[in-house]
């Protein structure tokens, strides 16, 4: 007998249509492999009691040939996306007991697809970590080498994802938060264009910087998930307001005249030989596919991660306001009085690692201080842009690795500036407001590596195209 | 950059999170070690760049300013550590002077 859990996406819709199995069996085994994997794992932080009450309905509907796109498929959210009347932390003590007056648009959208919510998964505290080390609900493990991190933010969904506890899952990324853990953990993760995923409902972090995405196994699985969370949605008013073609065809189409631009400065920088040898390995690959490659310059990208922890910093500094013990969220005992309410709310809900930042963007941000940091990173951030606008008149897409290394050992990185090193190849995608995607590369010491694409606004299809005809020739992926 | 004891009590004001005095060697060391990293940005000089706020460059999809009804005051309450009425309840902001 098939394990279910160890098909794609495309083939799980394939049985499922043709009766092979039922959503109630697909979930069920999803359901039993997470009672005994999660324990070890730490990857879900919730469970959806009612998902196999939803799998029997879908069932109903694939029999009376009513099914939705994705009917039947039972998948896993990150903890940051807002269910109606269930359990949303965010990783955080905070909202421990927060259960959401409404639905996030992109579990709205997932759900009227017709898939199934298995649960909710672990991440760093309000995304903010790149190791999933900083949630209030523990550490999340690599399933490939369980002392190992996952990677984060999102680890719990990438961790999921890589286990086979779900067909696929959503995660968010404000400077590779889909893309490092889709590394670490062997698998594709999908940064989409800011704007082309709404954020409504998606608990914020850096406004100007968060953007909700797909891990799957493969880019064909992440082209028609991320098509079913794509789109216009009035609720928030900077999604791109235009109709956008089938991510899926543009994956699958078969002649796409790709130059993919190296850039010079990133490739010349990398430390690590075993990196540098993968990356080189991987480029030869597309050679060997018939993709054009080019050197290109990118100027200004190493400032890239100062710029970053200035503008992700004082956004969240912003942003998390609003947690202050009096609306929803954590309360401390017996406050004094209302400055105690505040600050102790917020001293005793937060960890160390948010507060950090919340201080750090508060400095940012304050008087005599703002035009040396927040305008001056704002300038850095347009010089960003305008380089990759000036590269992208000679490439169609850009490569370059996801990762300076593999995933490291829990607790073994304590400097918080290391730590934050850990995005610098992920963060410029961000900066820029490009769709970027992390897909498996190869392995150092069985541990994965993955390699980058990043493309032009709103042509994810280019680089889920370049990704699915790599994942033609190799078979680094699930 | 130094991040004094006297600098973090303000920012630790202005963000409104109470800093344990233990804490505090610690967290100096790791915000200024944050801060010599941001500081490599004064290598580029940025006098005639524009400051940029967003990615994108279309105007915001606004909605149509009419009342909707979205919102639920007694569902989006439910959440809220304490309420009396409709009200939020907070300790006392003004004393009452007979």
């Amino acid at each position: 007998m098939t394990d279910l859990t160890s098909l794609s996406l495309l083939e799980q819709l394939e049985g499922l249509k043709n009766k092979k199995f039922s959503s109630e069996e697909l979930t069920s085994v999803y359901l039993k492999k997470i009672n005994i994997e999660n324990k070890d794992l730490n990857c879900f932080i919730s469970i959806n009691e009612s998902a196999l009450k939803h799998a029997k309905e879908s069932d109903k509907k694939i029999a009376n040939g009513k099914g939705a796109v994705l009917e039947g498929i039972p998948i896993a959210h990150k903890d940051i996306f807002c269910i109606e009347n269930q359990r949303t932390t965010c990783g955080s003590k905070m909202l421990d007991n927060f259960i959401s007056p409404y639905s996030s648009t992109v579990y709205e959208k997932l759900s009227s697809s017709g898939a199934i919510t298995l649960g909710k998964t672990n991440m760093d505290e309000f995304a903010m970590g790149s190791s999933n080390e900083t949630s209030y609900f523990g550490s999340v493990k690599n399933p490939l080498s369980k002392d190992r991190v996952p990677g984060g933010s999102s680890g719990g969904s990438a961790s999921a994802v890589s286990a086979g506890l779900c067909s696929f899952a959503t995660g968010t990324d404000t400077g590779g938060s889909i893309r490092q853990p889709a590394a670490f953990c062997g698998i594709t993760g999908i940064k989409p264009t800011y704007g082309r995923v709404s954020r409504w409902g998606m608990i914020a972090f850096a406004s100007s910087l968060d953007q909700g995405g797909i891990f799957a196994k493969n880019a064909l699985d992440a082209s028609l998930a991320l098509e079913n969370i794509s789109g216009f949605d009035s609720k928030d008013s900077t999604s791109i307001n235009k109709k956008f073609p089938s991510l899926f065809m543009e994956a699958l189409e078969k002649k796409i005249d790709h130059i993919v631009g190296i850039p010079k400065s990133i490739i010349k920088n990398i430390k690590d030989e075993k990196v540098k040898k993968n990356f080189e390995d991987s480029i030869n690959i597309l050679k060997k596919l018939g993709i054009k490659t080019k050197e290109i310059d990118l100027p200004y990208i190493e400032y890239s991660l100062p710029v970053y922890y200035v503008i992700a910093p004082a956004e969240c500094s912003a942003n998390l306001s609003r947690y202050d013990g009096v609306r929803f969220g954590y309360r401390c005992q017996n406050p004094v009085d209302l400055e105690d309410l505040y600050s102790r709310s917020r001293a005793e809900g937060f960890g160390d690692e948010v507060k950090k930042r919340i201080l750090i963007g508060t400095y940012c941000l304050s008087a005599g201080y703002y035009d040396a940091y927040y305008i001056k990173a704002q300038k850095i951030r347009n010089l960003i842009k305008q380089s990759f606008s000036s590269a992208f008149k000679e490439v169609s897409s850009i490569v370059m690795p996801t990762c300076a290394n593999v995933s490291f050992k829990l607790d073994s990185i304590q400097s918080p500036v290391e730590m934050y090193e850990q995005d610098i190849y992920t963060i410029p995608a961000n900066l820029a407001g490009l769709p970027a995607l992390s897909i498996p590369s190869g392995e150092i010491d069985n541990l994965p590596l993955g390699i980058q694409f990043l493309g032009n606004y709103l042509e994810e299809g280019n680089i889920l195209n370049i990704a699915n005809k790599f994942q033609e020739e190799t078979d680094f992926h699930m | 950059m130094k991040i004094s004891e006297k600098i973090l009590e303000n920012i630790s004001t202005l963000s409104k999170i109470k800093i344990d005095d233990e804490l505090k060697p610690k967290l100096i060391k790791d915000l200024e070690s944050i801060l010599i990293m941001v500081d490599q940005m004064n290598e580029i000089n940025t006098d005639d760049i524009e400051a940029m706020s967003h990615p994108i460059d279309d105007a915001q999809n606004l909605r149509k300013d009419e009342a909707n009804k979205n919102i639920d005051r007694d569902a989006y309450q439910e959440c809220a550590p304490a309420i009396d009425d409709g009200f939020y309840l907070t300790p006392k902001v003004l004393e009452q002077n007979d």
